[in-house]
């Protein structure tokens, strides 16, 4: 825990090293499986980046998009022909409960709300994630290669989250996506005051709410100061320098400002979203991501000025007061604003038909006469995705160099009638419809009725 | 009076004092139309009349065919090359009971603070100005079954049927007697599937013979009250509605409804795939929420995409629920996901439409595009169950319905985040 002492000095290294991850306790132990170089040939590509591709090659190799082009030769890969088919990047959920509410869903597997105290940053929700949970094939089988595990928004702070590839593993460590930042979820509006409320305790208003935020991120602030004013002071030989008391909320916190850690806020409300953009200039902290911004169309010029993401649903609404003004063209105003939109899921059946949620949100755009294609809207579950999660380097899109995440689908994946035909993860086959083989099974599966993703 | 029709509606079971069934078609203005040139999905035939003419007359639809002239006095609708199919019908919510369901104040579908049971009746709080209505309608649903939710008792209570209009939604009263097995309504019987079967077939048992006078309620027995909705019940000639997931409870359900001679519906079904050829011979339909197909709890381990198409193949009426109040337009969204798992796309569209007309209380022919039928028709811009088109005209009873809704009110009004005028729009 040296770094905790030198936070600076470790930090610069780490920087130096280009390996910020290094520097995280529990880190991941994902390696990429051993893949044969596959030649994907002719198929409907849609690039992530906004392009469609009409009977284009892309050869996967090494676990990563090696070419991207028209008859390409097969360098020695296996050819798959796809042509009739439409290849896009892996789907990335930025919203999901996988592992932490899984399935079934009772209370002896209830672990993602830690709803002891509205500031649990101290938790880690990858320290929940049931790896067996049966809904992670069935997500693969939705096409989701990535996907951003978050804790519940009982709290204002509802502690870290992970991002996971989906891959089966007896471990979460064998799941952690390498080198992603961790998050912090926090929670606006009717959850935190809710619940606290209820017991009579703060927060029990949205002011309430607002200076739970400030009063923790003031402390993180200051604490964070005093780090750095005594990394900075040259220790005197008699007094050897004292570490501060250990206090994991406080780490998670200083993380976010140091830029470690990055910010994930459920918060519905235009008032309220505006409300968190201040706290963040207050204490020095970016948003990457509102999540449930039923109301970004309201701010939607807010959000693009400033950099935000809005992670939205295509069409949930009124199922609590907060959610009432959801509508569905949400996405599309706010892409048409040139704020980064995405659509996720927090939901265990959503997430399995992701494809579907864009594609109604497409056509709620198309209906009011705002034109959007399925080029450019495929990015609100894959590219933009990859922006809000700090990973659009990496993953995301079908260009040279990025991991080979991509899926195969039997046609338009904005019909409701297409199905996902393979899903590769940096280049290995995790999924196929056509061959029981690579279908995942988890544990909790073996001899029940049904079982693996396709059911 | 499982497949009443407004026609017939006030020669019903008599016994059923209080039974209301509204009528619209003919009481509106009486508009004549003539929608012509459209694909026409019947749902007469699993064949589409291509290039087709429907006649709508006081309501009702009154001539359709392929080689139809078109009456004088007919206004004229153009729909070449637009789909034309019945209004989508939703088999199990809580619209107009239900408008925001984290809002205890705006929520009227159960009952928790005192115990109730089959007495319980959702029909005195339909709030016809509920949101959901005209959100709904906009994506092509017309009617829908509206169900009390199990409060504190097996028994749920009676539902009703509504058109998603903005005038007037009730259909009929007493359509159904809603309930559910499974762990969590056995819940409210100590905890065990089997009191929670045992309850259900004493309550049966003793509505048979009930008379005011001689029934003494002991502990743990139903209230005069709830008895006499059970005895009103048995002499109604209306669906038991069950939910139940788990292949042995649908046993159950289809065992007790012999026992006691009920027209019995199962709701979700999870595992119905499994009891499929029961089901079918007992002619049980199965109301299915076709994107659940998680195993969300113990009995519910057999959840899959198929269960509808299963279902479909061995013969058992599947009818559709969106599977959330405010999002019944999910329908078509699940029809489609069942003709990706294998259900015929004529099949898809029938448990969306035809079916759920036939099971519950609606005017005969609802749910079809036939001579008699009620006037419930959508225009569509291409394949209904596509997620990619949309309704262009939806009529109910005859009647051209709004299609803005107070979410596109929301859209036209941020639209444009520079206007001025945003506050006064």
């Amino acid at each position: 825990m040296l770094w905790k002492l030198f936070p600076l000095i470790v930090s610069a290294l780490a920087a130096v090293a280009g390996d910020v991850h290094a520097r995280t306790p529990y880190e991941s132990t994902y390696s990429p499986r051993h893949s044969e170089d596959v030649l994907l040939r002719g198929a409907t590509v849609l690039t992530g980046t906004g392009e469609r591709l009409e009977s284009a090659d892309v050869r996967l190799a090494v676990g990563r998009i090696a070419e991207v082009g028209v008859s390409l030769a097969d360098n020695g890969a296996r050819v798959v022909d796809a042509s009739g088919l439409w290849l896009t990047p892996g789907i990335i959920d930025v919203h999901s409960h996988l592992g932490a509410y899984p399935s079934p869903s009772v209370p002896s597997t209830s672990d993602g709300n830690e709803m002891t105290s509205p500031n649990s940053a101290r938790v880690w929700v990858e320290h929940s994630v049931w790896p067996q949970d049966p809904q992670f094939p069935l997500a693969l089988a939705g096409g989701v290669t990535t996907l951003q595990i978050l804790p519940g928004s009982a709290n204002l702070f509802g502690g870290r989250g992970v991002t996971l590839k989906n891959v089966p593993s007896r471990t979460v460590q064998g799941m952690k996506f390498p080198g992603a930042k961790p998050s912090l979820k926090m929670a606006c509006g009717e959850n935190p005051k809710r619940v606290y409320g209820a017991k009579n305790q703060t927060p029990a208003t949205r002011m309430g709410n607002i200076a739970g935020f400030r009063e923790a991120w003031g402390k993180a602030r200051h604490a964070l100061d005093e780090r750095t004013q005594a990394a900075q002071t040259p220790p005197e030989d008699d007094k050897p320098m004292k570490a501060p008391a250990p206090d994991l909320g406080l780490d998670t916190l200083i993380g976010v400002l140091e830029g470690e850690i990055l910010i994930h806020n459920h918060c519905y409300r235009a008032d309220e979203m505006a409300w968190m953009i201040d706290v963040g200039k207050e204490y020095g902290f970016q948003i990457s991501a509102f999540h449930h911004a039923v109301e970004s169309y309201k701010i939607a010029d807010l959000l693009a000025e400033e950099g935000i993401c809005s992670a939205m649903w295509a069409d949930w609404w009124g199922f609590k007061l907060e959610s009432f003004d959801g509508i569905s063209e949400n996405v599309a105003l706010v892409d048409k604003a040139g704020a980064c939109a995405i659509v996720h899921s927090d939901s265990a059946m959503g997430i399995q038909r992701l494809n579907q949620e864009a594609a109604k949100a497409m056509a709620a755009a198309q209906r009011q006469g705002l034109y959007f294609d399925e080029a450019h809207a495929i990015a609100w579950i894959t590219l933009n995705a990859a922006k809000a999660l700090g990973l659009d380097d990496r993953i995301g899109s079908i260009e040279v160099g990025k991991a080979a995440d991509v899926v195969l689908w039997n046609g338009n994946p904005f019909s409701v009638y297409s199905r996902v035909e393979q899903v590769y993860i940096d280049g290995y086959r995790y999924f196929d419809l056509n061959d029981p083989g690579r279908r995942p099974v988890t544990d909790f599966e073996l001899r029940q009725t049904v079982s693996g993703g396709g059911r | 009076m499982i497949c009443s029709s407004l026609r017939s509606a006030f020669l019903l079971n008599l016994t059923i004092a209080t039974s209301l069934t509204a009528a619209f078609p003919g009481s509106a203005h009486g508009a004549d139309y003539a929608i012509v040139g459209g694909t026409v999905h019947t749902l007469i035939s699993d064949q589409p009349l291509e290039q087709a003419v429907v006649l709508v007359s006081d309501g009702w639809i009154s001539a359709i065919g392929a080689d139809l002239a078109v009456p004088s006095g007919y206004e004229i609708v153009a729909a070449a090359g637009k789909v034309v199919t019945p209004g989508l019908i939703d088999s199990y919510s809580q619209l107009t009971i239900s408008e925001i369901g984290g809002e205890a104040s705006t929520v009227d579908s159960q009952v928790v603070a005192y115990a109730s049971g089959p007495a319980f009746d959702v029909r005195y709080a339909l709030n016809p100005e509920a949101t959901a209505l005209a959100v709904n309608r906009r994506d092509g649903v017309t009617r829908a079954v509206v169900a009390p939710r199990p409060g504190n008792d097996p028994l749920a209570g009676w539902g009703v049927t509504i058109r998603l209009a903005d005038v007037e939604p009730l259909v009929s009263t007493d359509v159904a007697l809603f309930g559910a097995l499974g762990a969590n309504a056995a819940m409210f019987t100590g905890g065990s599937r089997s009191a929670l079967i045992q309850r259900l077939r004493r309550g049966l048992q003793q509505a048979r013979g009930y008379s005011t006078n001689r029934y003494q309620p002991g502990p743990g027995d139903y209230s005069h009250q709830d008895l006499a909705a059970l005895q009103r019940f048995l002499k109604a000639d209306v669906p038991l509605v069950l939910e139940a997931h788990r292949a042995v409870e649908i046993r159950e359900a289809v065992k007790l409804a012999e026992d006691f001679d009920l027209q019995l519906v199962v709701l979700g079904g999870t595992e119905a795939w499994k009891e499929s050829a029961q089901l079918a011979a007992a002619g049980v339909p199965v109301v299915v929420n076709v994107l659940a197909n998680l195993p969300t709890s113990f009995e519910r381990l057999g959840a899959r995409l198929d269960n509808a198409a299963l279902l479909h193949e061995a013969g058992v009426q599947v009818l559709f629920t969106g599977g959330e109040t405010q999002n019944v337009r999910w329908l078509r969204q699940a029809a489609g996901n069942a003709v990706a798992y294998g259900m015929p796309w004529s099949a898809a569209l029938r448990a969306a439409t035809a079916s759920p007309g036939s099971v519950w209380s609606f005017p005969e022919g609802t749910g079809t595009l036939a001579k008699g039928a009620p006037a419930d028709l959508v225009i569509w811009n291409g394949d209904p169950l596509e997620l990619s088109n949309w309704p262009e005209r939806v009529m109910i009873d005859g009647e051209w319905q709004s299609l803005e809704s107070r979410q596109t009110r929301l859209f036209e009004r941020y639209q444009d985040l520079s206007d001025e005028n945003l506050y006064y729009q």
